[in-house]
């Protein structure tokens, strides 16, 4: 729930740094106490000296901090986190997370031991972020999704929304970043000396008004008129240029790169692009040149060059200036990814609360897209960010913490009040916890020294970072890790005692399955909290059936009531409603789940007595009943849409149709089989992989069967 | 604090200078609203909506496309580009809404602006009116160029529920009142109805008298303690009530009708915890005026939960009551939004689109279409030109007369595009000679050139009342239509080529390019080109499904992936909802479909072969 907490003051910090769009008057109105503002909020306008700054504290870092506040959680009331969900899936909720929400703040914090003061040394930073369109083309990476309750909570605890967007801080992924330069490179490589022919050919259509034709016109006698004025010119001296200048007030002489060049002065762009054209027609010494960024004001000029190879050397010197400038600029553009980039080089170790979401996010923002499976994510993050400590993990995982912090209270606010009392308020440190020994953290904020760094601001990305970092330091000294024994040269991250926290995240709170980074798997029993595992009873995905668009108001009840009237007494282990329209039923054995799948078929294709007053009819009453195993639901979670209710989605995805769609697949894969027979073996041998529909929507029996093959393609072509 | 900070941030000086010109300072008194300001602007806008003869709109979304192709292109028909409009509608989010009920009288424009902030915020913990909503960076960007203080919006935005949320969470939020229960006249009671009829009534004859009774004399204190369990009666405030549980809707309409009986008794409806109607309070008041105090209160309850529930659609409500004519600019995209947010989901054609929102607005007129009566298309595009336009092209004086009384220096430009459409609405009135002021006497006879340009909402349809307009035009700049029979799709092209560069490859490949024709791309690399000569885009298509090869360029293009289809393809790739980032992905998954399509079809006439081959072998065999 961390996600949900932040608070938002506007800071002295960015008032001081600040821009017109923030008159001073607003500080006035942030109540709070004088070390509220220590906080160093960094936004596009104090980005760069920030950076310079961070890049030392974080070489000297023994380890960094860091928190993130997005602009929602899930895009759908189905994408939350549900016991019932499989890892894999678990993967894929979080996954769409990250794919949908914008970061919008984003808290560093290196925490440095100094060992003349037997203190830890901490920078919080609390970076603005907003994904800018910096650069041109147009992608559905500048789309974002907000969720209505994230950014009311943000708003609760007063995020300013205008400092992210007025002034926030972009930034280019790296795959993003090298797709515009691939980009680029296509453009400047098209462009090559017969691209002037193609320009005249395309452009040569254009002079169909009377007014452009008279214009070109004019322009022709103009150019030349001036073009033999410098042949005159270079030939005899005369006094002649001078007058002529005079004459047409919009022609006026320059030189471009050592030649003379005309200035073409206050015309339209329609009818700049006449002046090309009679230019290219004309005139072969002559280029038009419209040179942007390079210079300070960017001008259409018409060049005087010596002969037509030097007009191509012209051109080629002014593509490469102009390709120099767009790449300067998509190099501007990579903005915040710098901060990442930094902690990624200097392998540090990085520290986290319930950090799983906010490494995805890091991920797919700053590096590219995230790939489809967590097996293959965990290692292209352990690629990036090879030391990472989850310090919910941390707490939950050691029976002393546990003691102290007692069992579902590790968020990170309540960890930090009982770890870190000494920091929260110094005047009890002393007295009340004299038997332990407490960690000392001083913060620095621009030169700023404080010893006692109680914000006021709490709850934000930059105050968040600082209170993990705490919680880690204090984590570090419970377990027996000395920093004032602590070589310089060793790093914390080879210290032994916290070797098997390193790399070990909550892949999911709700069901404490603890993700082992550097194997992808879930390690048995070495440190999920005990006490989360017993709460749950193992859970049999290949038992369950997941069934929507059901009867409205069916509660679970009664679907347990009608099921267990058809397998027995306790063939049903449990009922989850996903949303009003979907839930899972857990049986008891995995040939209920086919058994139960086929019933629903036959009891559909009849309208007789017996359908009608059939236990299950309960469930399918309206025709509408959709049932599938659990593998459709992964297909669903899956898919970058998200539709409000489930049985949305579920239609939105096409399960129907899509599936259908793999029917040559199906059949190349059979080697000609007839679908008939062979759909009928599919029945027999895999039927836990069928998703049934309604007769009135499933015209085709065997086709029907068909489809369900596709998701065991699916996950055997993986 | 927060209202502090609100205060604080309202004004960001540096919005203002671009817009020069001190002419302009009077037309920036927009009345902003939010939800601290919205019950007294809401009587306020009443009055100016019943005294104006026509309304303005204007809405600014978190975007409008989420790829190129996605936009409303001039090559789309009414049916797609309702389908894109809906497409953006269901993902995007209004922040405001600019409303601006205006009247023209002779050459002076009286206009009441304002501009409500808007938020989707779930007052009532319900998951509405929005779970979730999509942002384009650079809408929001270029927002904040205008200073728009999203700390405001989203702090203090109006939130909303639409008409069918309002029905939809109705369970959750309680009916809205007894007069949604009307018995129908005609309805014929079933025995057990006039038993649960009358046994209702006799308990409720003697409840009534018990209450008078017990007025009269003095009562020992247990046995009124006990009569009230055995009757069911209650206190309501200081009144006496009478509990009267009912199962269906059917038996709260019985008791409502039969409290009619008893004039001294107000029904107040009671709802369940999971929905419906549990049951109907009957209170007992002690006279005429009493009754009217009541009804009284409870009718001002009703108004304020009508505003807590509806919030910003009780204005759309206003408008929608006052039957005048609504004026947009890019009426397809705003009527789109208005209907998703504030009326129902979006049907999925557009004829329900237009025939189900008419019922709500009738009239509503779009100054794009009649700006294409006397102006080229391209210059119609956005506000300003058109405005400039006319000023440079025609004589048109108006007078706009604000009727906000100037805030100090407080200059508001949020919402002044609604201003910008009242004062081109007027100018074009007078261009095209239409008398705006005979609107006052009838709407349902509006001055007929008028009338011609109402309720269109495609800005590339020129025809009125056609609802197979197909059509479309290929340039925004260029009136040349052509029908879609004429236009192919063609995708799988190598990455930056330009139409240009595609029309030379093309020429003089084959017989179908000798003549006319000609090349547009829509995004990246999907290309459409345009047949001018009928017949031929259908031989292309044949040409390239027999794989026919033409020219060695060409060959080479197919080989690398090249693919065509028709129109109808693109069409099914809006009504599908395909919307994947690039249109080429969308119309290979269309096509995808169709053939899935026309094989379970060829199976299905397989199958009747198969039957009638069974059937034959039965005949021989006899």
């Amino acid at each position: 729930m961390k996600k949900y907490f932040l608070v938002r003051a506007m800071t002295e910090a960015q008032a001081r740094n600040g821009t017109q769009l923030f008159p001073s008057n607003r500080s006035l109105c942030t109540s709070s106490n004088s070390s509220d503002l220590a906080l160093k909020n960094v936004t596009k306008s104090n980005f760069e000296p920030a950076l310079a700054e961070l890049r030392s504290h974080v070489r000297e870092a023994d380890f960094v901090s860091i928190d993130l506040e997005m602009t929602g959680v899930t895009s759908a009331p189905w994408r939350e986190s549900f016991e019932f969900d499989r890892s894999d899936i678990r993967y894929l909720k979080v996954k769409d997370s990250a794919e949908k929400f914008a970061v919008v703040q984003f808290g560093v914090c290196p925490f440095r031991w100094d060992s003349k003061n037997h203190s830890f040394i901490a920078h919080p930073h609390n970076f603005y972020i907003f994904p800018r369109q910096e650069i041109p083309g147009d992608g559905p990476s500048n789309e974002f999704s907000c969720q209505t309750t994230s950014l009311d909570f943000l708003a609760k605890y007063q995020f300013d929304f205008n400092a992210c967007i007025y002034e926030g801080i972009s930034y280019l992924s790296r795959s993003q970043e090298e797709e515009a330069l691939t980009r680029l490179n296509s453009v400047y490589k098209d462009e090559t000396s017969d691209s002037l022919s193609s320009l005249k050919a395309a452009a040569d259509p254009q002079l169909v008004r009377m007014a452009d034709i008279l214009f070109a016109e004019r322009m022709k006698i103009k150019i030349g008129e001036w073009r033999a004025g410098l042949l005159h010119n270079t030939n005899k001296e005369s006094e002649l240029q001078g007058s002529s200048i005079d004459i047409n007030q919009n022609l006026q002489t320059t030189f471009f790169k050592l030649r003379p060049a005309l200035v073409l002065n206050a015309l339209t762009s329609r009818q700049l692009r006449l002046t090309e054209l009679v230019t290219i027609k004309h005139f072969e010494d002559l280029a038009y040149v419209h040179v942007t960024g390079e210079t300070s004001c960017p001008q259409p000029l018409v060049v005087y060059t010596e002969s037509t190879e030097d007009r191509d050397l012209l051109m080629r010197e002014i593509k490469d200036s102009r390709r120099k400038a767009a790449v300067t600029k998509i190099k501007a553009a990579v903005g915040f990814r710098h901060v990442i980039d930094l902690l990624s080089t200097e392998r540090k170790l990085i520290v986290g609360h319930n950090c799983f979401l906010d490494m995805a996010h890091i991920y797919k923002k700053f590096i590219g897209p995230l790939p489809s499976a967590v097996e293959e994510y965990v290692l292209e993050v352990q690629k990036h960010f090879p030391y990472i400590v989850d310090t919910k993990v941390l707490l939950n995982s050691d029976s002393s913490f546990l003691h102290l912090v007692k069992k579902g209270s590790t968020s990170l606010s309540k960890a930090f009040t009982l770890l870190c009392p000494q920091i929260v308020s110094s005047s009890i440190s002393s007295i009340v916890l004299a038997d332990k020994p407490r960690i000392k953290v001083e913060v620095h904020v621009d030169n700023k020294r404080f010893s006692n760094w109680n914000s006021g601001a709490k709850h934000e990305a930059g105050y968040d970072a600082f209170m993990t970092g705490c919680v880690f330091a204090q984590a570090c000294t419970d377990l027996g890790i000395d920093f004032s024994r602590h070589e310089p040269d060793v790093n914390l991250v080879d210290n032994e005692k916290l070797q098997k926290y390193i790399n070990h995240l909550y892949l999911s709170w709700i069901n404490g399955d603890i993700i082992d980074l550097r194997t992808g798997k879930f390690p048995a029993d070495s440190l999920s909290s005990t006490n989360l595992k017993q709460r749950y009873p193992k859970i049999l995905f290949s038992n369950i059936v997941i069934l929507w668009d059901l009867p409205s108001k069916l509660r679970a009840r009664e679907i347990k009531e009608c099921m267990s009237k058809v397998f027995g007494v306790d063939s049903v282990t449990s009922v989850f409603h996903l949303d009003e329209t979907a839930a899972f039923v857990q049986l008891s054995k995995q040939e209920f789940v086919s058994r139960l799948l086929e019933l629903k078929d036959t009891l559909e294709q009849k309208y007789d007595p017996i359908s009608v007053l059939h236990p299950l009819a309960k469930i399918l009453e309206g025709g509408r009943t959709r049932a599938a195993s659990y593998e459709i639901y992964k297909e669903i979670c899956s898919s970058p849409i998200s539709e409000f209710l489930f049985s949305d989605q579920a239609e939105a995805v096409g399960i129907e149709w899509r599936t259908r769609l793999l029917e040559p697949i199906v059949e190349v894969a059979n080697q000609g089989d007839k679908i008939s027979s062979f759909s009928q073996d599919r029945r027999e041998t895999c039927p836990r992989n069928n998703a049934t529909g309604p007769p009135s929507r499933c015209h085709f029996p065997s086709e029907e069967l068909v489809d369900s093959f596709y998701p065991v393609q699916a996950q055997l072509s993986k | 604090m927060l209202h502090q900070r609100l205060f604080c941030t309202k004004i960001y000086p540096t919005a203002v200078h671009h817009h020069r010109g001190s002419r302009h300072q009077n037309l920036w008194r927009i009345k902003q609203v939010t939800k601290s300001n919205l019950s007294e602007t809401f009587e306020e806008i009443k009055t100016h909506i019943s005294n104006s003869d026509f309304i303005a709109v204007s809405l600014q979304q978190t975007g409008a496309y989420s790829a190129p192709w996605q936009r409303v292109l001039p090559i789309d028909t009414d049916e797609t580009a309702y389908l894109k409009s809906k497409r953006a509608a269901e993902r995007f989010q209004v922040l405001q809404f600019a409303i601006c009920p205006f009247s023209v009288k002779a050459s002076k424009l009286i206009v009441h602006p304002y501009n409500f902030h808007l938020f989707p915020r779930d007052e009532l913990k319900i998951a509405m009116p929005s779970y979730s909503f999509s942002c384009q960076s650079s809408y929001l960007a270029s927002m904040a160029r205008e200073g728009f203080d999203f700390n405001a919006c989203i702090y203090d935005g109006i939130s909303y529920l639409s008409r069918a949320q309002e029905l939809a969470a109705a369970d959750r939020i309680g009916p809205s009142s007894t007069s949604s229960f009307v018995v129908p006249s005609s309805s014929t009671n079933s025995v057990a109805d006039s038993v649960f009829r009358e046994s209702t009534k006799s308990r409720v004859r003697h409840w009534i008298n018990a209450c008078k009774d017990s007025n009269k004399k003095t009562e020992d204190v247990l046995i009124s303690v006990l009569r009230k369990l055995v009757s069911g009666s209650e206190v309501y405030g200081s009144r006496p009530c009478l509990i009267i549980s009912v199962c269906s809707e059917r038996q709260v309409q019985l008791v409502l009708e039969m409290l009619k009986e008893f004039v001294d008794v107000v029904p107040i409806l009671v709802p369940a915890r999971g929905g419906g109607i549990q049951a109907v309070r009957a209170v007992l008041t002690s006279s005429e005026e009493d009754k009217n105090l009541l009804e009284k209160e409870l009718q001002d309850m009703e108004e304020e939960r009508n505003k807590r529930v509806r919030g910003f659609r009780e204005v759309i409500d206003l408008i929608s009551a006052s039957q005048k004519p609504v004026v947009a600019h890019n009426s397809l995209s705003d009527f789109t939004f208005i209907y998703s947010k504030f009326l129902a989901p979006l049907p999925s054609t557009i004829n329900e689109f237009r025939s189900s929102l008419l019922l709500v607005f009738p009239h509503v007129l779009d100054v794009n279409h009649l700006m294409k009566e006397i102006g080229p298309v391209e210059k119609v595009n956005n506000l300003p030109a058109s405005i400039s336009y006319l000023r440079r092209k025609f004589f048109a004086p108006i007078d706009m007369e604000v009727s906000h009384r100037a805030e100090a220096d407080k200059v508001q430009i949020h919402g002044r595009n609604v201003l910008q459409i009242s004062e081109l609405f007027a100018k074009l009135c007078s261009v095209l000679k239409i008398n705006p002021e005979t609107f006052e006497e009838d709407y349902n006879h509006l001055s007929s050139a008028i009338q011609c340009h109402a309720n269109k909402f495609n800005p590339s349809s020129t025809r009125f009342g056609d609802p197979i307009d197909e059509d479309v035009r290929i340039w925004n700049k260029n009136s040349r239509r052509i029908n879609i029979d004429n236009l192919v799709f063609l995708w799988g092209l190598e990455g930056g080529i330009s139409a240009g560069m595609l029309k030379a490859l093309l020429h003089d490949s084959h017989e179908v390019f000798s003549k006319e024709f000609d090349v547009q791309m829509v995004d990246k690399n999907c290309a459409v080109i345009v047949f001018w000569t009928p017949g031929f885009s259908e031989r292309f298509l044949r040409i390239m499904d027999s794989g026919e090869i033409f020219s060695e360029s060409l060959k080479d293009m197919i080989s690398k992936g090249l693919a065509a289809a028709s129109y109808k393809t693109y069409k099914s790739v809006c009504k599908l909802g395909l919307w994947e980032v690039d249109l080429a992905d969308a119309l290979d998954k269309a096509l995808e479909e169709t053939e899935r399509l026309t094989e379970a079809k060829s199976e299905e006439d397989l199958s009747v072969i198969n039957w009638n081959n069974d059937k034959m072998i039965n005949l021989d065999d006899l």
